[in-house]
């Protein structure tokens, strides 16, 4: 050891008398920072020492890393004076802890002009909060930069200034999440996936900070969203129709609950449905996928006969009826399962593959045509993978008749090869030991090729031979459905990608598919999947319009379709008592108006008779010198007077208030209304319907239905008119979505939808942004106008002017300037639409 | 016909035309025992209701069967403003008086031709009743207007086409009109027939094109129950190995001819593309 100097030695004497142990660590530490000089050595003690008396912990911190920060750094001054910066924040020597942990590698990865803006845009937080600060400096400098430099973190920490400038949203909530987001979606999807985060977070603390720690169902859901690639969810109608044409007949298409964490997504099938991921990374690839797990189900992977076969050559016994794990199979491999699950995939999927080119036109030219162009392989399967492409050349050489794959492969081709010639052949090639053992999921994953996928993910249902050919959704569906549903949710799609890093043996079996045994108890977690399919106690989900990014949010919004469950005939007789001169006078004018006979059309230029007046000035004036038209015709016009119409009420909160001028309140008016328009389209015939609506967040959104088209306007139906009320929120685009779906198979050539408002469309999470749900609703109208329904909205909202012109357009609404004259006008406005 | 059609090219003619000597039949590759009871059905003159969907060679088989049998063909297309004046006749200004006018039906019963109303669920119920008293025994066409009533030529037939499933949920033929024909059903050919047929329309297209081109277009038509109002036509795979005759890639004649025309549908469109592109790949 060079000799030390004396200022050094005392300032170390110092320090040994306050604390032994922390002298011996800062002796250990002292040869790294000695050669910078006496200066260098003397501020960094001194630093120690000012550390020491601040923090115990944040001094042993700033030692402990000083020799790796030296080291990489190779200087000494600049972190100290970093480093000495925390004393300003009390409690902050878990902040001091992280940045001496990571310095080594901001300086490794940043450089020294990154470093140092890194540790600035820390130090902004810590003085902000230090705990913000702590997550910020404990987070390691890679994750941060995302591999871009000073530039990554900067992207990173942007919209956290921003959230924290308008909503005092620390970075410590945000970190996380926004770090995952990037990793999935890259760092352009920060910014707006933090500002709809930034609205929720406006409706509600809990919420919002849920969403940002991706923890809440609508963070997920804008997350799969906006996942790049081939989004297969969206694009169902495509898929059944492509499995129709090249398979015949319909498969049962589901979404299985993959998640971008949970690594590559694969389409699966336990032969009785498929269940596909929201996202596959090209639209190649998901067809491929498509196709090629309905030619599992068509060509006998889960035949019964052949899976028996398979299960009697390895000694397990087969279950003779119900699903059925393929685990036993492959737990005879112990640690090495997955080679084993590997190779069996390769040979049954060559045969399945081969099978399906003679289906498909082209199939195996597209498949190895998107494997070829796959990019670079995973190390540890690589093998695996070309291997797979190798012989899938060779089933398509085969297939023009040239050649064929490797000898081994080669009785997979035959016609009547079946799943447990996989298994024979898969159990040779295993023994021969060439291919490489594989231990990691992911690399696993690595190994398929595109549109291929580990196929025994799921239980199996094995298939009778006869009913695979006609293997169809209501087939499947006898089966019960409790366990149905707890499977789903026992052997979700790769559910171990997580839990397998533990490395437990046990789960590793159920990514084979538990037995049915545990699907009971399963069943009960699976509330957030139940419903997504559709009809169920979710309700039905429609998209809503995001005018902010100019696109759809796939089933956002979910439309619950109720009866009302109060009912009040005094409420209704009382009423009809009140309006009984009205509704006299009603019917008298809708009597007088009913057309009796059609009108013919006179003075046409083309008809079945001649219009005789017509002829006669024709014949005069021609004679007197003058050329005039010819429409001398007469025609008869069938003209329909087919009308549809949907009373949809608006049930908000906001009708229960007291009217000002007295006289009861907004909800008797309309009760009034909806009664008179009820009676007087009795009198009139045309079908009708009428229903109501509320909501509470985009979820819940409650249409009530007090009467159908074909329903009789009954005293059921009356008297739940009379106990019409108001409660939550006006979410309207999702309910004229609703109303809209409502006129599917009523014939009638004009399909009218009134609504009858006294606000602005709102909801508790539009997030004060007003704009939102205004957006929404407009598209939700020009969605009805291209279904043939015209929406046309009555209001008796005064100041309704200001925003009912831009959803509705100018002449499809009504401002009521007098709330009483509410009852008499709803049926006049009818009839002045319908003619 | 197609010699007679050059003859008087860009000359206005008469729509009742016999079939001259030496003009050469219309094209047509039965695919049942379709000319058999056309046959039939003339030699006893009952009129004739062909069923089918669209472009599967409904009117081409009529076409090739008037030549046959050297009748006039008289083809009128019905749409949906079609009054029976339309067909019968009306008076007309002329100067200062009125004269009538023969409608086609009119003169197709006078000249003894085959009267073609083609897709007739499209006209009117009240104008399709005229053909009732030309349909059974009394062979007549009552001209209301004039308070006439015409006998019809020996030689005059009623064919009409109608369209099972094309919008028929609206329109459809009254049972009482429906039951006066002898009906005969059309599909679109076995593929063997479909495929000289594209081979005749388009000749000197390639074999092998057409055997993709056929399989395409027979694997469309499997997309019929997904929202396609009218399946891949025969029609429109001749069209399409026209365009690969004049020099388009096969992919994009498909998609002009069989796939732009027959839907809007983005995702429809997507899918056919698939099973195009999946045939003439590689």
């Amino acid at each position: 050891m060079a000799e030390r100097k004396p200022s050094v030695a005392a300032l170390l004497a110092q320090l040994e008398r306050e604390s032994h142990a922390a002298s011996r660590d800062i002796e250990q530490s002292l040869p790294e920072i000695e050669p910078h000089g006496e200066q260098v050595t003397l501020a960094w003690l001194s630093a120690c020492r000012a550390l020491f008396d601040f923090d115990r912990e944040a001094a042993k911190a700033f030692i402990r890393g000083s020799v790796e920060a030296e080291r990489v750094s190779e200087t000494v001054l600049p972190w100290t004076g970093q480093a000495l910066e925390f004393m300003r924040w009390r409690g902050s020597w878990r902040a001091l802890d992280g940045f001496m942990t990571n310095l080594p590698r901001a300086f490794g990865s940043l450089g020294h002009a990154g470093e140092k803006r890194w540790a600035e845009i820390g130090f902004v937080w810590c003085a902000r909060q230090i705990d913000s600060g702590s997550a910020y400096f404990a987070t390691p400098v890679l994750d941060l930069s995302g591999r871009q430099g000073i530039s990554g973190v900067e992207q990173l920490s942007a919209p956290a200034e921003e959230l924290f400038e308008s909503r005092k949203l620390m970075l410590g909530t945000y970190l996380g999440g926004a770090l995952r987001v990037r990793n999935l979606l890259g760092s352009q999807a920060i910014l707006p996936w933090a500002l709809r985060g930034a609205d929720i977070l406006q409706s509600g603390r809990a919420r919002g900070e849920a969403y940002f720690r991706l923890e809440s169902e609508e963070s997920l859901a804008l997350l799969l969203e906006h996942l790049p690639g081939f989004r297969l969810v969206d694009r169902n109608r495509l898929l059944a129709m492509l499995l129709d044409v090249w398979f015949g007949g319909a498969f049962d298409l589901k979404e299985s609950s993959w998640s971008p964490e949970k690594g590559r997504p694969f389409v699966e099938t336990d032969g009785r449905s498929l269940y596909v991921p929201a996202v596959m990374s090209s639209r190649d690839e998901a067809i491929l996928a498509v196709l090629h797990a309905a030619g599992h189900m068509r060509f006998g992977t889960f035949d019964r006969s052949g899976m028996k076969s398979m299960f009697d050559a390895a000694k397990i016994e087969f279950p003779a009826t119900g699903a059925v794990s393929w685990a036993p199979l492959f737990l005879r491999f112990g640690d090495d399962a997955l080679r084993f699950q590997l190779i069996f995939d390769v040979c049954e999927d060559l045969r399945v593959d081969y099978r399906t080119q003679n289906q498909v036109p082209n199939y195996l030219q597209r498949l190895v045509k998107t494997a070829h162009d796959a990019g670079a392989r995973h190390p540890d399967t690589g093998a695996y993978f070309d291997l797979a492409l190798a012989t899938a050349e060779g089933a398509l050489a085969a297939s023009r008749g040239k050649g064929g794959p490797d000898a081994r492969f080669a009785p997979l081709l035959e016609p009547g090869a079946t799943v447990a010639d996989s298994y024979r052949i898969a159990s040779v090639l295993y023994d021969e030991d060439t291919l490489p053992r594989v231990s990691d999921l992911e690399a696993m994953h690595a190994a398929y090729l595109p549109g291929r996928g580990p196929n025994a993910t799921r239980l199996a249902h094995p298939q009778e031979k006869q009913d695979q050919d006609q293997q169809t959704q209501a087939g499947a569906e006898q089966q019960s459905e409790q366990q149905e549903q707890g499977e789903e949710e026992s052997t979700p799609q790769n559910a171990e990608a997580g839990d397998q890093q533990d490395g437990g043996k046990r789960e590793e079996v159920a990514g084979y598919g538990e037995s049915s045994g545990s699907s009971t108890q399963a069943a009960a977690k699976s509330d957030g999947d139940r419903g997504k399919a559709g009809g169920s106690d979710k309700g039905v989900p429609y998209p809503e319009w995001d005018y902010r990014e100019n696109r759809y949010k796939r089933n956002w919004s979910w439309v619950q379709e109720k009866r009302l469950a109060e009912s009040n005939m005094a409420e209704t007789n009382r009423l009809m008592n009140q309006y009984s001169n009205a509704l006299k006078r009603l019917k008298k004018a809708i009597q007088s108006q009913k057309p009796t006979r059609m009108a013919p059309k006179l003075r046409q230029f083309d008809g079945d008779d001649m219009d005789l007046n017509a002829v006669v000035s024709y014949v005069a004036e021609k004679r007197a010198g003058r050329s005039p038209k010819a429409d001398i015709y007469r025609r008869r016009e069938m003209r329909q007077r087919e009308v549809a119409v949907t009373l949809l009420a608006d049930m908000s909160t906001s009708i229960m208030q007291h009217l000002p001028e007295g006289g009861g309140r907004l909800v008797d008016r309309v009760r009034a209304g909806v009664l008179l328009f009820a009676e007087s389209m009795e009198e009139v015939g045309d079908s009708y319907s009428i229903a109501g609506f509320c909501s509470k967040y985009r979820d819940n959104v409650s249409y009530y239905n007090i009467k159908g088209f074909d329903e009789p306007l009954s005293q059921d139906v009356r008297s739940q008119i009379g106990g019409m009320s108001g409660r939550l929120a006006t979410r309207m685009g999702a309910a004229i979505r609703h109303a809209t779906a409502s006129f599917e198979g009523i014939e009638s050539r004009r399909r009218l939808l009134l609504i009858l408002s006294d606000g602005r469309p709102e909801d508790y999470d539009d997030g004060g942004d007003r704009r939102y749900l205004h957006e929404d609703t407009r598209m939700a109208v020009k969605e009805a106008v291209s279904k043939g329904v015209h929406p046309f909205c009555i209001t008796v909202d005064t100041m309704a002017n200001q925003y009912l012109p831009q959803i509705f357009g100018t002449g499809h609404y009504l401002v009521l300037d007098h709330i009483n004259s509410l009852p008499n006008k709803l049926p006049e406005i009818y009839f002045r639409l319908r003619r | 016909m197609k010699t007679a059609v050059n003859r008087l090219r860009g000359v206005e003619r008469d729509i009742v035309q016999v079939p001259q000597v030496g003009d050469t039949a219309p094209y047509y590759e039965p695919q049942g025992n379709e000319v058999a009871i056309f046959e039939a059905a003339y030699k006893k003159r009952l009129p004739i209701m062909l069923k089918g969907p669209t472009g599967c060679g409904k009117t081409r088989f009529l076409e090739h069967m008037a030549f046959e049998l050297g009748r006039p063909l008289v083809t009128v297309s019905c749409h949906e403003d079609l009054t029976s004046s339309d067909l019968v006749g009306r008076f007309l200004l002329e100067g200062s008086e009125t004269v009538w006018q023969d409608g086609p039906l009119t003169r197709a019963v006078k000249a003894g031709a085959i009267c073609y109303l083609d897709e007739i669920v499209e006209a009117r119920t009240d104008s399709t009743v005229v053909i009732h008293s030309l349909t059974d025994h009394r062979r007549k066409l009552t001209i209301e207007k004039k308070g006439q009533e015409i006998e019809a030529h020996e030689d005059f037939m009623l064919v009409i086409s109608y369209n099972p499933g094309y919008q028929t949920v609206l329109k459809d033929l009254k049972p009482s009109t429906k039951q006066r024909f002898i009906a005969i059903n059309f599909d679109f050919p076995v593929e063997e027939v479909e495929r000289k047929i594209v081979l005749n329309e388009a000749a000197g297209i390639s074999p092998e094109l057409v055997h993709q081109l056929v399989a395409a277009g027979r694997k469309a038509r499997q997309l019929k129950d997904h929202g396609l109002e009218e399946a891949t036509s025969t029609r429109a795979l001749v069209y399409a190995a026209n365009m690969i005759n004049a020099g388009l890639d096969p992919v994009a004649a498909c998609q002009v001819a069989m796939v732009n025309p027959i839907t809007d549908d983005i995702e429809l469109a997507d899918a056919l593309m698939e099973i195009v592109q999946a045939h003439f790949s590689a």
